[in-house]
């Protein structure tokens, strides 16, 4: 065998195995769905933490001062809270980009055992600590954690798989800062 | 070169992407200089940090490319700065600039096979993307990547 299946970089590039399997096999094993690479369960692990990611931002920002529900807190000093909403927002929109992108490239052949998207698990709401600066520094942690992950996910990534997840990887890196800036002052 | 086609072409591909991060590397040494000038107290301080880091970067990729018998590219005298700068505003600016060319550099070594190279892109792309996003003061979702791209 001169080409080596496992060295392709195209995640699409699994639909072929399958039919040069079968090419072996007989008609028969045709029948058989293909399976999902290597590849494809590393950008659906990725996926669902970023998915993760994002419920907790979604619950964070319905905790966060300066977010309808709870305004009007005691204590709270003019101008005071309003700044960790509004980052969180910002952020959170962030990992939707990254979900976006990440999305984009989860390309399941067609008859495979596995939907192309993810809608079937649901993330549950994760638990957050209400005391703002807790708040801030639980997500910071978790940013922290999750850019130590993609570190070392990326590195048995194909290629361009591997610069996306860097890439994703410093964005997170860069929210920790910001989280506890943001926690200190709100 | 035609001993061994299939290791010379993995080694080449390391050697192009650690002289095109050599390269990134050299300029921003460079650019920090002219920063630094235009700042004062805790963003010069931060500045020469930033200035230093590129140093102690450049002088590592100079080692790894020595180490595979490349001959590492040599800096420049001088280098047209891609914005001019004349105020701290333009200063910040330019190593936004700056951080944003080393973070994309880094990015070849991420495509290499070689896992070491690759950990240290990695790295380093992280550090870079932490310098701009503290001289940006805003953090960006694709550090390194254009926007649109696949």
């Amino acid at each position: 065998m001169a080409a080596d299946p496992t060295r392709r970089t195209v995640l699409a590039a699994t639909a072929a195995l399958p039919l040069l399997a079968a090419g072996c096999k007989g008609v028969g094993a045709l029948a058989a769905p293909p399976q999902p690479a290597p590849d494809v369960a590393l950008l659906r692990d990725v996926i669902a933490a970023e998915e993760l990611m994002i419920a907790r931002y979604q619950a964070a920002i319905r905790l966060a001062p300066g977010t309808g529900a709870s305004a009007g807190s005691a204590g709270a000093a003019a101008g005071d809270g309003t700044g960790l909403a509004v980052v969180l927002r910002s952020l959170l929109s962030q990992h939707q980009a990254h979900l976006a992108r990440l999305s984009a490239r989860l390309i399941v052949p067609a008859g495979s055992r596995y939907p192309p998207a993810l809608s079937h698990r649901r993330t549950p709401a994760p638990r957050l600590p209400s005391v703002p600066h807790q708040l801030a520094a639980h997500l910071a942690a978790a940013e922290r954690a999750a850019s130590g992950r993609l570190a070392r996910q990326l590195l048995a990534a194909p290629p361009s798989l591997a610069q996306l997840l860097a890439s994703i990887s410093a964005s997170e890196a860069t929210h920790v800062p910001v989280l506890r800036t943001a926690g200190r002052i709100g | 070169m035609s001993g061994s086609a299939a290791v010379s072409g993995t080694a080449s591909d390391a050697v192009s992407a650690l002289q095109l991060a050599l390269t990134a590397e050299q300029a921003a040494a460079y650019g920090y200089g002219v920063i630094g000038a235009h700042l004062s107290g805790a963003q010069q301080a931060a500045a020469t940090a930033d200035w230093i880091a590129h140093q102690v970067s450049r002088d590592e990729l100079e080692k790894l490319l020595s180490a595979r018998g490349a001959v590492p590219a040599a800096a420049a005298v001088a280098y047209r700065l891609p914005v001019s700068v004349q105020t701290a505003a333009q200063a910040r600016t330019l190593a936004v600039l700056l951080e944003d060319r080393v973070t994309a550099a880094y990015l070849g070594l991420v495509a290499l096979s070689d896992r070491a190279l690759r950990k240290l892109g990695a790295e380093q792309i992280r550090k870079s993307a932490l310098r701009a996003a503290s001289w940006r003061d805003a953090t960006v979702a694709f550090p390194g990547l254009t926007a649109s791209a696949k």
